[in-house]
Parts: structure tokens; sequence; C-alpha cells
């Protein structure tokens, strides 16, 4: 080849070609999208995140949880996610307007956690104080569990009811540890009784609607929550001894000493993100209800550091169950319980 | 054939016109010696320590307890440190090295402005450490293959100016019309590098896209730096070493100009594939399949060169350390393309779409086709800077085999876990945990597969260092891997 300038033009060209086609024109495409709402201008979905939730997340990118999850959910034909739970739809772009960074994720060596805040229970804040296996069965009584087609919401469709008290009625110590799934109260002084009702999510704060009790939250928390047929059943199982799966409390211990929960599990325990300290009064409500081993000496106790709060809610954030106007949903959307068949029987496989 | 016919070492040049030629050369590798050397030593020292991090991160996948209590010893720390001590230090300094030399060689002229280079290594080396201290501390900025803080970042954009200025310079005092295929590549490599680094961090921290871009962004970074720039600087330099080292012309410069062009063009494109069924309209990945269906292209034209040059002179692989590792590396990148386009048909990355095997690919890029094509140009170059040969060709074989054998079991490993952990994943009658554990007996063979590496990169550690210490033989024939007969060393003494 002779001449430097074919040479450097095609060098040039061949770059640029991709660059526009690999990133500018999607840019063009999907690049500036807006929030989804009602005409009203109300039921926002996403909304921005602040707070501890947007701290929560350097935290998940500071320790690079993004290399053994990730947080999208594929469509029913592109893989086996929405059966195993993971969210009632495939994830869309909007889902993820406001994350910077976004973590899609590239691997699986845990769970998808697109949808881990929606999959907490959603009466957590009533729940007693961890410790007995029995909120295992509270959030919805719904037997259905070894049995997926037998949950879709439409069987079940108003646990919400009891959501207006995220901290209302809270004598459980571990309220204040860790921000209910409705967000974080340590940004929103303001509003906490309010936040999760469905309706009330237009309200500016960070509250995100997270703790949208929409039937399909209900529905994905609750095989979870249900204790009794968990032998066969395809997803984790509630262990007897540990606070409601999935809840706050839940998560912390999870982080703290993941095998505790799950014998099986491969997740590297978080240690260096909690604190075991003397108890100087009177216990500390964030305390982590550990058993077994793993429980702090007499007199002691173990508590989140700020940045494993944070993490929490960041993860208690993370919710894609708000229906999309572009993305069929195989749960139905909350206005419309009816018109739900069309996931419910799935062995198709 | 006879070996007596084989010539191992300069072997275009005839005595009579050789001489001249020899000296130039001789003059050329020495203006080299200090930068190249430089950029050498520091990417061996990063060798060593991407391969002490990826031990850790190896084992520690299949014992989770391990240091627990220590943050910057958390496994999603010290994974991305791993990955990003091997990308920016080990493989850009030592590819830039060998860039280096090649373009000193193939521009006919001494190497002018050399502190440009050392100060470009220099703050490539700070803007590598750090970065890899930046993320054990925890200020990862959570986009993968650009983990590195911001400080690091622009540390790294400043050197790799410094270098890239040197080598528009470099290119400007060329002698000689002709532009040899090598150089098609590295002045690929030295362009493309600073635009995709800068798009990349232009479009993610200055002025971030919005929310699933920065996937698509990242991981066309990634693939880009993979492709076109270690991918460059590989191909071009096994252009160079082949028929360097059996003394013959490459078998089609036409054949080399499809190759060039169509991977510039195709290879630039994939990439979206490793967003499959992700929230992204279809037509991305669709182009990036596609895409990579095309790259098969340039592996055939390539591949087909390669071989042809080598007909007939094969049995050198049995002499020259340098041929060995280069034509393995060769043969990997056909391995690596075709795995990489059979694990991005829709219907296979389903199943291996969030596992290992994508673990598996990116070795079989980064370590069986580039590590090891570069790893060939050391043993050429290296002793052509210190006026040294290597001094025990035992050492030459057991890095080899160690590192052969070490990255193919790797591979299967990953690779064959990868699709049973996909399998299970995709059985939503099985516990999630179900795959993990499936995985996990692979996991620890790929462990063993990693001692096997470790065990390589100290061997060729100590005998560069040997080499630097000026420990090396004192010979004009350069060491071989298994003695030549006696008739056939006298040929190119």
């Amino acid at each position: 080849m002779k001449g430097l300038a074919p040479l450097f033009l095609g060098i040039f060209g061949t770059f640029a070609f991709s660059w526009v086609g690999l990133t500018f024109i999607p840019n063009w495409q999907i690049g500036h999208l807006n929030p989804q709402m009602e005409e009203d201008g109300s039921d926002v979905y996403p909304q921005p995140q602040s707070g501890m939730v947007e701290r929560g997340a350097r935290v998940y990118a500071a320790n690079g949880c993004i290399y053994c999850h990730s947080q999208q959910v594929r469509a029913d034909y592109a893989g086996a996610d929405i059966e195993r739970k993971w969210g009632d739809r495939r994830s869309a772009p909007r889902d993820y307007i406001f994350e910077r960074p976004v973590f899609l994720g590239k691997m699986r060596m845990g769970q998808d956690l697109a949808n881990i805040g929606a999959r907490a229970p959603a009466e957590q804040e009533n729940a007693p104080p961890a410790g007995g296996a029995s909120p295992a069965t509270s959030p919805a009584p719904q037997g259905g569990a070894a049995a997926p087609s037998a949950a879709p919401s439409g069987a079940n469709p108003s646990p919400p009811a009891n959501a207006s008290s995220p901290a209302a009625g809270a004598p459980r110590p571990k309220a204040t540890a860790s921000p209910p799934p409705a967000g974080s109260p340590a940004t929103s002084p303001a509003a906490p009784p309010a936040s999760p009702a469905p309706s009330a999510s237009a309200s500016p704060g960070p509250n995100p609607p997270p703790a949208l009790p929409t039937p399909p939250a209900a529905a994905n928390a609750s095989p979870a929550a249900s204790a009794s047929p968990a032998a066969g059943a395809p997803w984790p199982v509630q262990t007897s001894g540990q606070p409601p799966m999935y809840s706050a409390a839940w998560q912390h211990v999870h982080l703290y000493s993941p095998r505790s929960i799950n014998v099986d599990s491969n997740m590297p325990s978080y240690r260096f993100l909690y604190q075991t300290r003397r108890i100087t009064d009177a216990p500390s409500a964030d305390a982590l209800k550990l058993t077994g081993s793993e429980a702090p000496p007499e007199g002691w106790e173990i508590v989140p550091t700020y940045d494993a709060k944070c993490l929490v809610a960041y993860l208690m954030s993370l919710n894609q169950s708000h229906p999309l106007k572009e993305v069929r949903s195989a749960a139905p959307a909350a206005a419309s319980p009816a018109a739900s068949p069309v996931q419910s029987p799935a062995p198709a496989k | 054939m006879n070996a007596s016919a084989i010539p191992l070492k300069e072997p275009s040049v005839s005595a009579a016109a050789g001489d001249a030629e020899q000296v130039e050369r001789a003059l050329i590798d020495a203006s080299t010696r200090v930068p190249v050397l430089m950029f050498y030593t520091s990417a061996m020292a990063w060798l060593i320590i991407g391969t002490l991090l990826a031990g850790f991160v190896s084992f520690k996948l299949h014992t989770p307890d391990l240091f627990s209590d220590i943050s910057f010893l958390t496994w999603g720390r010290v994974r991305p440190a791993h990955m990003n001590v091997m990308v920016y230090g080990w493989a850009s300094l030592a590819g830039m090295g060998t860039a280096i030399w090649l373009m000193a060689r193939l521009c006919r002229t001494v190497l002018r402005y050399p502190l440009l280079l050392v100060a470009g290594a220099g703050f490539w080396n700070l803007g590598v450490l750090l970065g890899v201290g930046g993320i054990l501390i925890g200020d990862s900025t959570g986009y993968q293959w650009l983990e590195f803080p911001h400080y690091a970042a622009i540390m790294l954009f400043v050197a790799y100016t410094l270098v890239v200025s040197w080598a528009v310079l470099m290119f400007r005092f060329r002698r000689g019309e002709q532009i040899y295929i090598t150089q098609w590549y590295l002045l690929g490599a030295f362009l493309w590098f600073p635009w995709l680094y800068a798009a990349g961090q232009l479009m993610l921290f200055v002025v971030p896209v919005q929310g699933v871009l920065q996937s698509a962004v990242g991981w066309w970074y990634a693939n880009n730096l993979l492709f076109l720039w270690f991918g460059a600087i590989g191909l071009g330099t096994a252009y160079y070493m082949i028929p360097k080292v059996i003394g013959r012309p490459v078998y089609s410069y036409h054949l080399a100009t499809i190759g060039f062009w169509t991977y510039a063009l195709f290879s630039s494109w994939t990439g979206m594939q490793r967003l499959v069924d992700g929230p992204f309209p279809a037509w991305m990945i669709t182009a990036s399949i596609a895409a990579t269906i095309l790259t098969m292209i340039p592996v055939a034209t390539v591949g087909l060169n390669h071989h042809m040059t080598m007909q007939g002179y094969f049995p050198l692989l049995r002499y020259s350390p340098t041929l060995r590792f280069t034509v393995f590396g060769a043969i990997s990148y056909t391995v690596f393309s075709v795995v990489g386009l059979l694990i991005s048909l829709r219907s296979v990355a389903r199943y291996v779409n969030f596992t290992q095997a994508n673990i598996a690919y990116f070795h079989l890029g980064l370590y069986a086709f580039y590590t090891m094509v570069i790893f060939g140009s050391m043993y050429y170059i290296v002793p052509r800077l210190v006026g040294r040969e290597w001094r025990y060709a035992s050492l030459i074989k057991l890095h080899f085999w160690a590192s052969v054998y070490g990255i193919g079991l790797m591979t299967l490993m990953l690779l064959a876990g990868g699709f049973l952990q996909g399998a299970n994943m995709e059985n939503p009658s099985l516990v999630f945990s179900e795959s993990t554990e499936t995985v996990l007996p692979y996991l620890r063979g790929r462990s063993l597969s990693g001692l096997l590496l470790t065990v390589s990169h100290f061997i060729f550690a100590y005998h560069f260092g040997l080499m630097l210490l000026g420990l090396g033989r004192t010979s004009t024939v350069p060491t071989f891997l298994n003695p030549v007969e006696a008739e056939g060393s006298e040929a190119h003494v």
C-alpha cells in the first residue's frame, strides 16, 4: 500500500462508521426518553433516585456487585427470567433512564436484581421483629408456590390494602435501621407515611415508586415468603429463623453472612460493611439478628455501617414492576387485574 | 525438510548486501533499547501482579469466605483490579513496546524523540497504579473495562498522547515509500485507541448518555479495545514475525489487504451481541451478530495467508521460540473468532449469555491469541535490545507448554462450565443456585489452570530478569528450543 492518506482515511472511516452506527444512532433513537406518566401527570415512572439510594448505587459499583449480578429481565421468549420470577415483564430502556451508572450486568453467578426491591414482603412493617419463622406466612396466604401458574395476581388482587403504613405503626426495631421498601426515610423526613400509597407516588421526594404494592409486586413476594412447599420450589425459600425474605433486615443478614441464609450460596460475605461493637446502653435498633455461630458474643452487637444501609436502600429501590406502555406485561397492570391470562399457565417447557 | 536448508536468523540478508543493512538494523535496535525495555519491564511487573490477583480471584470464587473482613480484598474489587492490570498494565504496555520496536524497524529509521516514550511509559504506569489503587479502595466507576477512576483515566490519556505523537512523528521520518502490512495494523491501533478511549470517556463521564446506552457504549468500547487495539497489534506483530523468522515474504499481499480492511470494517461493528435480549432495540444486536459472522472473512484471509506463508516451514516450529509462540497465537486468533461467532448466535447466546463462557471468550482473545503473540515478539526483540541471547532453552519450552496447557485448560473449563451453568439457569424448574453449583467444579479446574499460567509467567519473568541483568548467553546464534543438527547451525551463524 502506498501513501499515508488512503490508509489514514480508511482507519478513520471505519472507526467513524462504527461509532455512528453503534453509539450515535442508538443515542438518537433511545437516548432521550422521558418518564412515563398518566395524562394528568400522575403515576410518574421511573423517578430519579437520590440520597441514600444514590450513594448505595456507588457502594454497589465500588464493590463490584455487577460482576455477579445482572439487572435486566429478558423477555419470556428469550430466557427463563420471568419464569424464575425475576420480574413480570421484560426490562425496557425506559426503566433505566435515571440510572448512572447503569448496572445491566453480564454475569449471573448470583440472581438477577432488577426487581429485588419488588420482592420485599409488602407488609414488612407489620411483621413482628424477626427471629421466628412466623413472618414467613404473613404476607399473603397464597399457597401456590409449588405451582408457579397459580401465582398471577388475578387470584389475589389486593394485598396493597396494608401498604399505607411504612413507618407509622412500626414497633419493629429494625425499621429505623433499614429503609423500608418505600424508599429512604433518611432523606425525606416529610414524606414517610404517605409514600407507598400508589397514587401518592407523584410526590416529588426521593421516593421512587418501588413500594407501589401493585399486584405484580405482591405476587412476586408471596411465593418466596411461603414457607411450606419450599422443598422443590425453583426459587429461593425462606430460611426459618431469618427475617422475612428480601426485607431490609434480611438483606443485611444476607450481606453479612450469605451462607446463614442459603448454604449453597456462592456470594462473598461483606463483613467489612458491618461493625461489631459493644452494646453500650440498649441494643441498637439496627443490630443484625444473627443466630448460631454467626451471632456476636454476649454484650456485643453487629450493626451496619452507613454504606451498608445505603446499599440496602439501593437494593430495596430496585423495582421494575411498574407497567410500561411499550412492554407487554406478563402480569396485569395494576389498574386492570382482569386482563391477565398472558402468563398464567406457562409450563411450556 | 532438511534442517540445513532452514535459515533461522536474518535470513533475507545476503552476505554482501547485508552488511550495511545489518549495521543499520543494529543501530535502530540500539536506539530503541531504553524506551522499549522500559515498556517491557513494567509490563512484566504488571503481568506478575495481575497473575497473583487472578489467582486470588479464581480461588475466591469457589472459596467465598476468604478475607471477608478486608474491604480491598473483596472479590468485586480484586476482579476488576486483575482485569485492568492485565488490560492496561500488561497487555497495553507490552503491546506498545513491541509496536514501538516494530515501528522503528519498519520505518527504517533510528528512534527519535525517545523522551516522549520514556515520559509516556512513566505516565502510563502511574496511571495504572493510581487506577488499580483506586479500584481497590472503592473508587471504581462501575463501568466494565473502564473502571479506572477519572484521575487515572486522565493520566492514561496524557501518557497515550505522548506515545501516539511519537508514532506520528516516526511515520513522518520513515524511509521508503512502501508501507508494510504490519504498519497498517500498528498505525490503526495507534490511532484507534485514543479515539476509542476518548469516545468512551466522553460518552460515559463527560457528557453521559442516558440509561442503557451507557452499557452499549461500554461494550462498544470494550469490544473495540479488544479488536482495534489488542487485535490490531497482535495481528500486525504476527504479520511481521512469521515471515521474518522463516525468511520468506508474506504469501499474498492482496489477501492481506482484504484481511486488513474487512477486519477494520467488521470487527469494529461487533460487540453489541453481548447485550443480546437486553433492553435495546433489536437491530443493534442483530447488526453485531451479522458483523460477527462477517468477521469470518478477515479470519479466513489472515489465517490462509499465514498458513500459506508457513507452508513447508512448519518444522521450524521445533526450533524457533518466536515462531512457536506466534503461530500458536495466530491459530488461537482463528479459534477465538470461531468461538466468538458461536456464542454470538442467538440460539446459543440464550444459554451462555450470563455465564462463565464469556470469560473464556475474553481469555481466548487476550491470552491465547494476543499475549502469546506478544510473548513471541518479546523472544525475538529482547535479545536484540540487550545484546544477549536467551539463556535456557528449557525455560522457554516450559514457559510455552505451561502457557498452552494453562490457557487450554482454562478455556475448556470455562466454556464447558459456562454451557452447563447456562443450561441449568434456563431451566426454571431448577433452583437458581443449581446453576452456580454446577459450575463450581469447573471453576476449581480453572484455578488449576491458573496455577499453570502462574508457573509460566514466573518462569518468563525470571528469564527476562536474567536478560535484563546481562546474564544471557553471549552468542551470535539465537537460542533454539531444540538443538539444530551440526551442519544446520552453520548455515546461519
